[in-house]
């Protein structure tokens, strides 16, 4: 279906990529978030250095899967713009 | 490597959807697609890896864990630190009442984290780059985390869990509403651990197998006999992120069972 001459390929091309920029810049804004304040709590309290770090990679795994997903979808899509 | 790149062409020049490395057993189908035996073996990939990861780890155990010594040396070293380090991790989530838990959590980890581990070995596959590998594992924890709240809670306790534990008027009145979204909570939680797992080790596997092909295509272009290894720059955060993977499904899983258990653990609803 052409609206004003756009194909389905088109509008995939154009919003594939960006929806993957999206995510990658919310995971980025998410991860520095959760990485910085980790920082400043092993820097407050170094002898907690261990659980701090431990507890900042769960969290850093959660953010990025959501990230992943996007980028899973994104591959998928990208197969079919080329038909 | 040269054999990994090779493979690794001839599966992307044969679908030009998502690249994947070639292991054995695709090789092997593609080259004896006529054989009954070869084509079972290859539609059935992720089981054959799963089931040859779970040898090794039987292996592995039988080699170093029989007949222990009293002083470990050497493998059952290794075995003792990591049986330990399971039983700290379980025990800082769920009390010292999730002790009998640490067999079930720690055989997940580590076979997640094998078969996370084997798409670096040249010619396997990991088995949890598959959906239906995860499903199955998020399954089997669904079925353990119940279980273990109707046999810690009973029956009654176990419904009043779900419902929220309605104690006043309030909580008798949200009743109709608590009811569902925990049970609904129930079932996405296997859900969301499947897809998280499957989704990292899919976008592992899909990495490694572009980063071979961009490596035949500039060995091709700098006229070598073999491609470029580019894939050893993205190994280390392929290690990474099987293990972080491994460990969050476990960790998970703990936390679930440590919610559905007698709440003198932790203190909330």
């Amino acid at each position: 279906m052409e609206h004003g001459g756009w194909t389905y390929q088109m509008v995939l091309a154009l919003c594939v990529p960006l929806s993957l920029a999206l995510a990658a810049a919310a995971s980025a804004f998410g991860l520095s978030r959760s990485v910085s304040t980790a920082l400043e709590a092993i820097s407050r309290q170094p002898e907690a250095a261990d659980k701090i770090q431990l507890a900042m990679i769960i969290g850093c795994a959660l953010i990025e899967a959501l990230t992943i997903y996007v980028l899973v979808i994104a591959a998928i899509l990208q197969a079919k713009i080329t038909g | 490597m040269a054999v990994e790149a090779v493979a690794g062409h001839a599966a992307e020049a044969a679908e030009s959807s998502i690249p994947e490395l070639s292991n054995l057993l695709s090789v092997l189908g593609g080259r004896l697609h006529r054989n009954p035996v070869v084509a079972f073996l290859h539609h059935y990939e992720n089981p054959v890896f799963a089931i040859f990861v779970a040898l090794i780890i039987i292996a592995i155990a039988w080699r170093y864990g029989r007949r222990p010594a009293a002083l470990p040396r050497g493998g059952q070293n290794v075995l003792e630190l990591f049986v330990e380090s399971m039983d700290n991790f379980v025990q800082s989530i769920s009390g010292s009442s999730g002790r009998e838990h640490v067999p079930f959590i720690g055989t997940l980890f580590l076979y997640i984290w094998f078969m996370n581990l084997a798409v670096l070995i040249p010619g396997l596959k990991s088995p949890t780059s598959s959906l239906n590998t995860t499903i199955g594992l998020a399954i089997v924890v669904f079925f353990y985390v119940q279980s273990v709240g109707v046999r810690k809670l009973g029956w009654a306790k176990y419904f009043d869990h779900l419902a929220g534990s309605p104690r006043g008027v309030v909580g008798w009145v949200l009743v109709p509403l608590m009811l569902p979204l925990h049970v609904l909570g129930e079932f996405i939680k296997p859900v969301s651990l499947s897809l998280r797992l499957g989704f990292n080790v899919f976008a592992e596997d899909v990495l490694l197998a572009v980063l071979v092909g961009l490596g035949i295509s500039l060995g091709l272009a700098m006229r070598l006999p073999v491609g470029l290894p580019l894939q050893v720059f993205v190994i280390p955060l392929v290690l990474i992120f099987s293990t972080v993977q491994a460990l969050v499904f476990s960790l998970l899983s703990t936390v679930y069972i440590a919610l559905m258990s007698p709440h003198e653990a932790h203190g909330h609803h």
